[in-house]
């Protein structure tokens, strides 16, 4: 186990300990196997009431999240795969360059982005847009689907208007690119925003 | 073969008379030799030294093992309005109108990947990690390789219980459940009086007694001044099917359950002819007025003995205590509260229902080293005017999970195997719906 885990600490920054406490979770999940399907994610409770649910879960087994340079998306994943999801979480850096930190965060709207585009065309089109629209507004009854898909379009036009500029009335907006993306989000600290803080466990054990 | 039977035959006797003299008829009639207590003291030391071996070898084992600290990653405490009205606050200028921003989606996926990481009731449905082995690989999920001494010591436990503890329990077992069905026949033979319901005790108290000592379980019962009267419902936290045995050990119960098919249905016919309990055939259960009725008449009867109820409706960990089911609670009359904690160091308890049979389960009792537990009796408490069910149910919960240390969960154990209600998934797109159309200043 231990020759794994050095491994998998070069390709993310992760620490020893939450590496260790993260392969635990992922043995409690996927039931002491070796790897985790979708259905493994049913039985975390507070993920059933998150209206995103069924993206986060995708988000684990899309390729594209694998730092791989690959399309598509698995069945099933193992716990390298896992990890390296997990690492657009991890903890901003302190000491690095303003380079490093430019690419940690691009990494990280990438996630996000990812999560979006659902067939993987480069753009988020309007259809996918509504779609997450849809999933964080309630279906029953307080909106209906005409307000919903409005408040979808709204956003859109907005997001046009700060990528392309003011449009006529008949052009037509093929969809959010990433560069675009990037933009909308650029007065947002993805740092902060996107992370995990693992507690500090004992570490005068860790010590020696 | 014939040689072999002349020698086993006379060992088998000496064993088997042993047995009686030495277990059987002490348990029988509630005393005790001291046999266990001695055995309890060895087992307590040769685990301490284990123990010890393991955390000389290596002491960054430990923190894996840390069960004290329940959570591993900070949570933000803030809400959803706030955290969404933050986000939003770093918007470009250009921007303001519009109700909906891409920035909204991290609050939820962040919300998400904490839950992925640790999750408060998921926990609940594994078994707890001790801090200190107790020389069975069950019970550590990173077992390795420390020492030789301590591997020897491993495999000498593994011979005594298996060849040693099992065919024991297994036999105690047997004579204890097959003693139960003759004597509680035996007795529903006898016209309705008080000698019979005297017998019918009696027989009931040999029995679950010889079966406890099959599991070699120690009890210690608190507050026996609290102890369920007639009439009444003791109403206890689930862990495993073996509660029913460490609580009517002590006293007599009415036994609430399922018709079932097989030797279960042999013990419960059985069981009914002495004195009345409480069985429902699986169609009856569906009718909850049906059920509550029965019960009702039940615990009216003063001369009845108290209804034994597990309102979880299924076994937990033993760290904490979940939603109670607010029918058992819909009765009336006196509810006692009763409080089951395991000491986990000698053999866990609980049974995962999902992972092991219930014969694969009772194997693993058996092979245990011992079961060690203590049973808080609470005084009993009342239904207030204008209080409803579940509020009664959660009061009562309260205490229960107050006096046995367990901590006190809302959710519903039927989530071990169900999902969540869609209702509290729209709990949230409610919230975030309110605040989104809320603003709407445009249109």
């Amino acid at each position: 186990m231990f020759y794994r885990e050095k491994l998998l600490l070069e390709i993310t920054t992760v620490s020893l300990e939450q590496i260790t406490i993260l392969h635990n979770r992922f043995r409690q999940l996927s039931q002491n196997e070796e790897s985790l399907r979708k259905d493994d994610f049913k039985t975390i409770q507070d993920l059933e009431s998150n209206p995103i649910r069924f993206q986060i879960v995708e988000a684990f087994f899309d390729k594209r999240n694998f730092q791989k340079n690959d399309v598509g998306s698995v069945e099933e994943i193992g716990f390298e795969e896992f990890l390296t999801v997990m690492s657009y979480f991890r903890a901003p850096a302190l000491h690095i360059t303003e380079e490093k930190r430019e690419e940690i965060r691009r990494a990280k709207l990438r996630f996000l982005f990812n999560m979006h585009d659902t067939d993987n065309d480069g753009t988020i089109t309007l259809e996918e847009y509504r779609h997450v629209v849809e999933e964080l507004l309630s279906r029953s009854g307080a909106l209906g689907r005409e307000t919903a898909k409005g408040i979808a379009d709204a956003a859109m036009l907005e997001v046009a208007s700060i990528s392309v500029g003011p449009m006529a009335p008949d052009e037509f907006y093929e969809g959010i690119t990433f560069e675009d993306f990037v933009k909308i989000l650029k007065g947002i600290e993805i740092e902060t925003r996107m992370y995990i803080r693992f507690l500090n466990m004992d570490t005068t054990v860790m010590c020696k | 073969m014939e040689g072999f039977w002349t020698v086993a035959l006379p060992v088998l006797k000496v064993w088997f008379n042993s047995l009686v003299v030495l277990i059987m008829l002490p348990a029988m009639f509630g005393i005790s030799l001291g046999i266990t207590e001695a055995y309890m003291k060895i087992l307590i030391k040769t685990l301490e030294w284990a123990t010890h071996r393991i955390q000389r070898a290596s002491r960054a084992e430990e923190i894996l093992k840390h069960s004290s600290s329940n959570s591993l990653i900070q949570r933000n405490d803030s809400s959803l309005e706030q955290e969404i009205e933050d986000l939003r606050r770093n918007r470009p200028k250009s921007a303001e109108r519009g109700d909906f921003t891409l920035s909204d989606v991290l609050y939820f996926t962040r919300k998400g990947i904490e839950s992925i990481v640790e999750d408060d009731v998921t926990q609940r449905f594994t078994s707890e990690e001790l801090v200190s082995w107790n020389l069975l690989t069950r019970t550590n999920n990173n077992f390795q390789y420390i020492s030789l001494r301590l591997t020897i010591l491993w495999g000498v436990g593994v011979v005594v219980r298996y060849c040693i503890l099992l065919p024991l329990r297994v036999t105690l077992a047997t004579i204890g459940l097959s003693w139960l069905v003759i004597g509680t026949t035996l007795v529903g033979f006898l016209p309705n009086c008080r000698v019979k319901g005297w017998l019918s005790d009696l027989v009931h108290l040999m029995c679950y007694r010889i079966l406890a000592r099959s599991l070699s379980a120690t009890i210690h019962y608190h507050n026996k001044l609290n102890k369920p009267k007639k009439g009444g419902i003791c109403v206890a936290n689930h862990t495993s099917p073996i509660d029913v045995v460490i609580l009517a050990n002590h006293g007599c119960y009415a036994m609430v359950g399922q018709v079932h098919g097989g030797l279960m249905g042999v013990l419960q016919r059985a069981m009914e002819r002495s004195c009345p309990h409480i069985w429902f055939e699986r169609a009856e259960m569906r009718d909850r007025h049906l059920v509550t009725q029965r019960l009702r008449d039940h615990a009216n009867d003063k001369t009845k003995l108290p209804i034994l109820i597990f309102p979880e409706g299924t076994c937990i960990n033993n760290t904490s205590v979940m939603m109670f089911k607010k029918g058992s609670f819909e009765i009336g009359g006196t509810i006692y509260p009763v409080a089951i904690k395991y000491d986990p160091q000698f053999g866990d308890a609980f049974w995962n229902s999902s992972k092991y049979s219930m014969v694969s389960y009772l194997l693993r009792m058996m092979t245990s080293w011992a079961i060690v537990c203590n049973v808080w009796y609470l005084p009993p408490m009342i239904h207030k005017e204008g209080e409803e069910a579940v509020q009664f149910a959660n009061r009562v919960k309260s205490a229960i999970a107050l006096q046995g240390g367990l901590v006190d969960l809302a959710w519903d154990g039927a989530l071990k195997r169900a999902r969540v209600k869609d209702s509290f998934k729209e709990q949230q797109q409610k919230i975030y719906s309110h605040m989104v159309v809320g603003d709407d200043s445009s249109d």
